[in-house]
C-alpha cells in the first residue's frame, strides 16, 4: 500500500497509479476552470481552443509540476490537480493566477482568459485518469463560486497554510454549496497583501505630485497676476501640466541603434537562413505599441487628475532581436545528451541580444521583485541567478512593461545560437580563439565576473554571447537526451523539473561548452556564480 | 510568487552578514565523506545508483549557511586539483547536488572511471580542511 501511495506521490515521473485496487489518500485538490468559456468559444472557437491549449502547456502543466503536484484530469476548459502539500497547492494556484494576470494585461477585456480556482483538502480515490470523492466536489464548488482571477480555499486548507504562506486571506464565511450537506468555510486568497497598499501609495504619490503642480501653477498665476495682465497669466498657467507628461513615459536605452551588428545576414545557411534576413529589428512591432499607448493615458490622467490611471514605470527593457523562426536541425552526435539529432520548427520569437545585465537585473531588485541586488560591473551579465530567480525577473519585466516576457525554450535557444548554421560552432567546425568568452579561449584573463556583454563578435542573427560568457537558463526541464522532445519549438515541461536546462557554457568552461548543441542541467533553486539568462517573447 | 520573493529576500538579507566570506569555512575534524555505493574497484553493468555518505556533518541546500553542513559534489574522471580560492567548477565532470541530494543515477560509458565526492559550502567553496572522499575507480562493462 505504502509503495503505491509513493508511486502516486511522485508527480514528477508522471507514472500512472497501479491498476486494480483504487488507493485512497488525503490530498490538496486544485480545481480550475475558465470563466465564460462558452462565450469565448462563441466569439472565436479555433483561436480560443488554441490559446487554452497553449496556456495549459506553457503555464498550467509546468506550474503544477513545479509545485510537486500532479495533473489528474483536464476538461475542455479546466483541470484537476492533486498535491501532497496544501502550501504548494495554493502557491500553484497563485502562480497561475498571477501569470494569467500578466498575460491578460495586453488583451482587450473580451479576449481575456480568466481562471477561477478552488483548493480543498480532502480524502480522494485515485484512478489512472481521474479522481473521485467528496473532496473533489468541494474543490470544484469552491472554484465555481470564485471570482474570475481569484483563488478560493476551504477552511481545511486555510488551517494548514495560514502561518506558512505570507498572503492575505479574506474570510467569506460559511457557504452552502450544491449537493454538499455541511456548509463549507470559504476564504479568498489575496496573493499580495502589499498590493492593495501599493496601488494606494501610487495613487497618493500621483495625487501629491498633481497637487504640487497645481500649487506651482497657482503660485505662478498669482505671481503673474501681480506683474502682468490677467489674460497672459491664464495662458501661462495652462502650459506646465502638459509639459510634465513626457517625463513619465518610458525611457529606452539610447544606444539601441549603435549596438546593432553591421553585417549580420551574410554568412547564413539555407534552411533557417530566412530568419537572418530579418536579423536585428531592435524594437519589434508589439513593443512599440506599448509606449505611445501608455503616454496618452498618463497625459490624460495628469490633466484630469484621475487617480485611477497608474503611470507606466520607466523600465529598462533588454534589447531584443526579432527572429523569424523556421525549421532547423537540433542536437549533435558529440555527446550522449545531445542525441538524437532531430528537426525542430520554431515559431517567430524575440530574444534578448545580450544576456540580462547587472544593471537590468538591479532595476528588478530595486523594485523588490527580484530576490537580491547583484554586484559587479553594471554592463556585465548578471550571475549567481537560479532558475527561480530568472523566472522572477521575467515575471517582473512582464508586469512592468505589460508584455509577456519569458525564458526562451531550449529549442529556441539552440535555433538562435546556431543562427542558420549546421557546423560545430557558428563560425565553422574548428574553434577559433577570440570568438567566445571561455576558459583558455581568449587573452582576457578569467576573473570573478564575465566580461562586459557584447565584447565578442555577434552571431549571424546579431546575438552576442550565445556560447561562452555566462551559462543561460532556459525554460525546459532537464532530460538526459532528446528522446520524446517536442518538435514545435516549445519548452519541454514534463520530466525531471527539479533541474532545468542551462545552455551556452560559461567563461569558466572550455571551448567544448561553447558549441551551440552543448547542454547541461542544474538544480532549479540553486544559485551558482556562472549562471545567468536571456529573455524572450513571442510577438 | 510574490511571497516566495519576499521570503527569498528575507533569507538573503539574513544570510548576507554571515555569508559574506564563504571561502574556507571550518569543518569538523572528524567529518567523513564516503561512497556508500559503489565500492572501490567495483565492476558494474550499465547504469547504477551512486549513494553518498557523510558522517559528523549535515547535508543542506546550497545557499544555506548553517554550521557544519554543506552539499555534495561528484567529480567524474577529474584529474586537476580543486582550487580552494574558487567555487567548485560546474561542468560535465563536476556534478552539483545543491538541492541536498544524497544519491544520483549515473550512466557512464563503458570503461574505467574515477569517482570522488567533495563537500561544498553555501557558496560552493571547499571547506577548510577540504571534505573529500577517497577517489574510487569503477569499471563499467
Amino acid at each position: 500500500m505504502r509503495e503505491k501511495v509513493r508511486d502516486i506521490n511522485s508527480g514528477r515521473t508522471g507514472n500512472a497509479p497501479p491498476r486494480g485496487q483504487s488507493p485512497r489518500r488525503l490530498a490538496a485538490i486544485v480545481a480550475g476552470d475558465i470563466a465564460g468559456y462558452s462565450r469565448l468559444m462563441e466569439v472565436d472557437e479555433e483561436g480560443t481552443h488554441e490559446r487554452v491549449k497553449r496556456i495549459q502547456r506553457d503555464l498550467i502543466d509546468p506550474s503544477i509540476a513545479e509545485h510537486q503536484g500532479r495533473l489528474v484530469k483536464t476538461t475542455g476548459d479546466g483541470f484537476f490537480a492533486i498535491f501532497d502539500s496544501p502550501v504548494e497547492a495554493v502557491r500553484c494556484g497563485i502562480v497561475i493566477q498571477q501569470n494569467m494576470f500578466a498575460r491578460n494585461a495586453l488583451l482587450e477585456k473580451e479576449q481575456r482568459i480568466e481562471f477561477r480556482i478552488g483548493v480543498n483538502l480532502g480524502d480522494v480515490i485515485i484512478e489512472a485518469d481521474d479522481i473521485y470523492g467528496d473532496g473533489v466536489n468541494v474543490a470544484s464548488r469552491l472554484e465555481s463560486i470564485a471570482e474570475p482571477g481569484e483563488v478560493y480555499i476551504s477552511g481545511g486548507i486555510y488551517e494548514q497554510i495560514k502561518h506558512k504562506l505570507v498572503c492575505g486571506y479574506e474570510s467569506l464565511g460559511d457557504r452552502k454549496v450544491k449537493n454538499i450537506t455541511d456548509p463549507v468555510r470559504v476564504y479568498r486568497v489575496l496573493p499580495d497583501p502589499a498590493a492593495l497598499n501599493k496601488t494606494r501609495r501610487r495613487e497618493t504619490i500621483l495625487i501629491f505630485s498633481l497637487s504640487a503642480i497645481l500649487l506651482l501653477i497657482a503660485g505662478a498665476a498669482l505671481w503673474s497676476l501681480l506683474l502682468q495682465p490677467y489674460e497672459k497669466a491664464r495662458e501661462r498657467a495652462l502650459v506646465p501640466p502638459a509639459q510634465q507628461v513626457p517625463a513619465t513615459s518610458p525611457q529606452y536605452p539610447v544606444e539601441k541603434q549603435a549596438a546593432q551588428p553591421s553585417q549580420p545576414a551574410t554568412t547564413v545557411g539555407q534552411s533557417a537562413g530566412t530568419a537572418a534576413t530579418h536579423p536585428a529589428t531592435p524594437r519589434a512591432a508589439p513593443q512599440d505599441q506599448g509606449a505611445p499607448a501608455a503616454a496618452p493615458a498618463t497625459k490624460q490622467a495628469a490633466l484630469q487628475g484621475a487617480p485611477s490611471a497608474q503611470p507606466t514605470p520607466a523600465v529598462r527593457e533588454p534589447d531584443m532581436n526579432l527572429l523569424r523562426g523556421g525549421t532547423f536541425t537540433m542536437g549533435s552526435n558529440e555527446d550522449i545528451t545531445e542525441k538524437p539529432v532531430h528537426q525542430v520548427t520554431v515559431k517567430p520569437f524575440a530574444l534578448s541580444r545580450y544576456p540580462v545585465s547587472v544593471r537590468e537585473w538591479n532595476e528588478c531588485a530595486a523594485a523588490k521583485a527580484c530576490a537580491f541586488a547583484a554586484t559587479g560591473k553594471d554592463d556585465a551579465p548578471v550571475t549567481n541567478v537560479s532558475w527561480t530567480d530568472a523566472k522572477q525577473y521575467v515575471a517582473w519585466l512582464s508586469t512592468a512593461t505589460h508584455k509577456t516576457y519569458r525564458l526562451p525554450s531550449e529549442a529556441e535557444w539552440e535555433y538562435a545560437a546556431r543562427a542558420g548554421t549546421q557546423s560545430r560552432f557558428w563560425w565553422g567546425d574548428e574553434f577559433q580563439p577570440g570568438m567566445a568568452n571561455c576558459r583558455n579561449c581568449t587573452d582576457i584573463a578569467a576573473a570573478e565576473q564575465p566580461v562586459k556583454a557584447g565584447s565578442f563578435k555577434p552571431n549571424p542573427f546579431g546575438l552576442y554571447d550565445m556560447g561562452g560568457g555566462v551559462d543561460q537558463w532556459v525554460e525546459d526541464c532537464w532530460h538526459k537526451s532528446y528522446h520524446g522532445a517536442p518538435v514545435d519549438g516549445s519548452a519541454w515541461a514534463e520530466g525531471d523539473c527539479a533541474s532545468h536546462v542551462i545552455r551556452s557554457g560559461s567563461w569558466k568552461n572550455d571551448q567544448r561548452y561553447v558549441r551551440p548543441a552543448n547542454r547541461d542541467s542544474y538544480d532549479i533553486n540553486v544559485r551558482y556564480p556562472t549562471h545567468g539568462f536571456r529573455v524572450a517573447f513571442s510577438p | 510568487m510574490r511571497i516566495v520573493r519576499l521570503i527569498l529576500l528575507a533569507a538573503t538579507l539574513a544570510s548576507l552578514s554571515s555569508a559574506a566570506h564563504a571561502q574556507g569555512r571550518p569543518a569538523p575534524k572528524d567529518a567523513l565523506l564516503y561512497f556508500i555505493w559503489p565500492q572501490n574497484g567495483a565492476t558494474i553493468k550499465g547504469g547504477f545508483w551512486c549513494r553518498f555518505g557523510l558522517r559528523n556533518m549535515g547535508v543542506t541546500h546550497a545557499g544555506d549557511d548553517f554550521q557544519n553542513s554543506g552539499h555534495h559534489h561528484l567529480l567524474l574522471d577529474v584529474t586537476e586539483p580543486l582550487d580552494p580560492k574558487e567555487p567548485i567548477p560546474q561542468d560535465k565532470n563536476h556534478l552539483h547536488f545543491g538541492a541536498g541530494q544524497t544519491e544520483t543515477r549515473l550512466e557512464l560509458p563503458p570503461g574505467k572511471h574515477t569517482l570522488q565526492l567533495v563537500l561544498g559550502d553555501a557558496k560552493h567553496y571547499l571547506f577548510d580542511p577540504p571534505i573529500m572522499s577517497e577517489k574510487i575507480t569503477v569499471n563499467i562493462r
